[in-house]
């Protein structure tokens, strides 16, 4: 019997970007890149130590935008493209280092990581979401879902029936796509307020996770800190954030990630090498961009001095720290088992796109410390947060503190002077939303597809993407733009709908650039207060 | 094609600024700091001016009220403090003293010698915890040591994000 629980939570998550106006797309370069450098290596890891019958669980937050862009037929061209340009790149620079000898060996490793994804991609013939399918079908992961447009929900709370909304139509999209209902529930940056437990609750959903916060600052105070779920009142179960975990992976001090050995992600060829040769194989063409191709090793503190990467050394470092991390996860349970009289579940969440594209040893460490749970040790066992619930501890009642992961513990990130202006008008388009709903509960044809596509427009505009990168203050103007133009056309429609003047011609067209979600319902926007019965769509038909 | 057509707007629309609707709304930031948006219709501005009377109205202040409840309730109203605000202000952060607390927001005015009036009221919200809670159920107890060993080891790791990343968290 294992002293206690270690839970692995990786949340896959981007904005949805898809831009079918421009040929390319730095935003759409976001995806690609994430699927080259994080999603299909860490589902090779996976697939390989399920080849080798390794016990391991992991638990996976897909969120229902990056689901939707993975299902995209264009992008999924798109990104054939990208690839292969890539592959090609990779080839060049091959032939550029040949007998140098620390560039050479360099370059065959880039060579060979492009094909192989490239392979994998084949394989899948590029449906990637057939790759998680058949991991969580095996019981290797868990796949949870997230607000459909990763909806920063405490900020929106005045139109509940626009969370409600957000919700629903991921557990849908999420039963539609992998033929099951998620068991869990990630709020998107951990974002929590009183009263999104009565909505998840409803939803069938078992379990959300909150900040460290959340469940620190709970009320009755929890028995057990983080080390054991909360029960809320409505029924659902909250998993809090440990708090040592986060810092051995995250802190600037102390993070794995920053070691000396491990690659420089700031040090990339499409800065380092003349245009005329590396140009036409950039995103887009002529414009220094990351190509994803990076040779030196963080070496130091400063960005001038770098010294090459050398994969062994690497490799061996991120062993090395699997070992660790596995170590004081021991120490860890051991100390709180003996405190709590009961086997504590440590929860780790991580985004997703660390591993791999920031770290790129990520996925190799990941795959290290599964082996080495799995071999070398006797204390600690890999779950998911559904799992421990099947395990039947009882469940401390206790109220949940508003909270998020983001910086200062809050929802400062998400609001303060540079996107605070946003929220004016998302309560807005939500509360006329839920107008329409109520007011055309069995629209039919045209006007069904305008209220469907301003149910988009309302959604794409909510993601809480936007105001994360007005703060963060690099691409904000795209960000800004994004916002408004979903609000645009959102409000747009519905004057149209309200005045009975649709075009269908910019209908269509908005149906063909917006088409996230084809199913979705508009009357999940209908008012709690209406009465109108709706019958939804769910499981198989919402494709 | 030109920039419109690309962003799939139609011609001439943009994001107005204000809905012409009287509305007051706050947001709960942090434990301390709630946020407020509000929009005055220009009829309402009007109606309160003609109220007032030209010769009083150069003399008007517009106030924020916000109002704490009593701990354990969400009816009873425990005190309040005013804020001076710009008539040409749509928003403003307030600073409030009490975390985990019920509160709400009026927007008014008030000539010199007079009391206030109140216009708009917001909607409530509580404010987030930023400490353990002194609230204990018997039931869901471990003996002192160990909880002191529990939540000291936790509070020993309990970082803020911005301590913890030093890289962006995202492919942005």
């Amino acid at each position: 019997m294992a002293q206690g629980f270690l839970a692995l939570i990786l949340h896959a998550h981007l904005p949805y970007v898809r831009h079918p106006e421009y040929e390319y797309s730095l935003e759409e370069k976001w995806f690609f890149e994430a699927i080259t450098e994080c999603y299909m290596p860490l589902l090779m890891v996976f697939e390989k130590l399920a080849e080798e019958r390794i016990d391991f669980r992991l638990t996976f937050s897909l969120s229902p935008t990056l689901l939707a862009m993975l299902e995209d037929p264009l992008l999924r061209e798109r990104y054939r493209q990208y690839l292969q340009r890539l592959q090609e790149l990779a080839r060049l620079e091959e032939e550029r280092t040949a007998g140098d000898p620390d560039f050479a060996p360099l370059a065959r490793l880039y060579r060979h990581h492009f094909d192989t994804v490239a392979d994998y991609f084949n394989r899948y013939n590029g449906r990637l979401v057939n790759a998680f399918r058949k991991l969580a079908e095996m019981n290797y992961l868990e796949l949870i879902t997230t607000a459909s447009t990763h909806a920063y929900l405490p900020l929106l709370m005045l139109q509940p029936e626009s969370i409600y909304a957000q919700i629903t139509n991921a557990v849908q999209y999420h039963q539609a796509i992998f033929g099951e209902m998620p068991r869990g529930i990630w709020l998107p940056e951990c974002a929590y307020d009183h009263g999104l437990e009565d909505i998840i609750s409803e939803l069938g959903l078992q379990y959300f996770i909150t900040a460290t916060h959340g469940v620190l600052y709970a009320s009755p105070r929890p028995k057990y800190g983080v080390y054991s779920p909360i029960l809320t009142k409505s029924g659902v179960a909250v998993f809090g954030r440990d708090p040592e975990t986060s810092k051995q992976v995250w802190s600037s001090q102390e993070g794995y990630p920053g070691d000396y050995d491990y690659r420089e992600f700031y040090r990339d060829i499409a800065y380092d090498l003349p245009l005329d040769y590396i140009g036409p194989h950039l995103h887009p063409p002529g414009m220094r961009s990351d190509t994803g191709i990076k040779y030196y090793r963080i070496t130091s503190e400063g960005l001038e001095y770098k010294e090459p990467y050398r994969p062994e050394r690497a490799r061996e470092k991120a062993a090395l720290h699997a070992g660790n991390f596995m170590f004081n996860r021991e120490q860890q349970v051991k100390y709180l088992s003996a405190v709590m009289g009961r086997p504590p579940i440590i929860i780790s969440p991580y985004d997703t796109e660390l591993f791999g594209h920031w770290w790129f040893e990520g996925p190799q460490w990941l795959d290290f410390l599964c082996r080495k749970i799995a071999y070398d040790q006797q204390h600690l066992k890999l779950i998911t947060p559904g799992e421990y619930l099947d395990l039947g501890y009882p469940l401390q009642l206790s109220n949940p503190n508003p909270s998020s992961w983001g910086d200062k513990g809050y929802h400062e990130f998400w609001l303060n002077g540079s996107n605070d202006w946003l929220y004016r008008h998302l309560h807005k388009a939500a509360e006329e939303m839920i107008a329409l709903a109520t007011t055309y509960p069995e629209a039919e044809e045209l006007q069904k597809r305008a209220l469907c596509q301003a149910s988009r427009e309302l959604m794409l505009a909510q993601s809480s993407d936007w105001p994360f990168i007005m703060t963060s203050g690099t691409m904000d103007n795209y960000a800004r733009s994004r916002a408004e133009n979903h609000l645009i056309r959102f409000r747009s429609l519905a004057r149209q709908i309200n005045e009975g003047t649709i075009d269908p011609a910019w209908l269509s067209a908005l149906e063909q650039a917006d088409n996230i979600f084809p199913h979705l319902d508009y009357r999940l926007y209908q008012s709690f207060e209406s009465t109108v019965p709706v019958e939804l769509t769910a499981g198989a038909g919402m494709l | 094609m030109d920039h419109t057509e690309k962003s799939y707007l139609p011609r001439g629309e943009a994001l107005p600024q204000y809905y012409a609707e009287d509305r007051l709304v706050i947001l709960p930031r942090d434990p301390y700091n709630i946020f407020a948006y509000w929009e005055l219709s220009l009829p309402t501005r009007e109606a309160l001016k003609e109220k007032v009377g030209a010769e009083q109205w150069p003399g008007v202040t517009f106030l924020l009220r916000v109002c704490k409840y009593t701990w354990d309730s969400e009816e009873v109203v425990e005190s309040y403090f005013d804020l001076n605000v710009n008539p040409e202000h749509d928003n403003w952060y307030i600073s409030v003293q009490d975390a985990d607390r019920l509160y709400h927001v009026e927007l008014g005015w008030k000539l010199p010698q007079g009391s206030f009036q109140k216009i708009l009221r917001s909607n409530s919200v509580r404010t987030p915890r930023d400490s353990l809670s002194d609230l204990i159920d018997e039931e869901w107890q471990l003996p002192d040591w160990k909880a002191q060993k529990l939540f000291r080891r936790i509070s020993l790791y309990h970082l803020s994000s911005a301590e913890l990343f030093r890289r962006p968290k995202k492919i942005k």
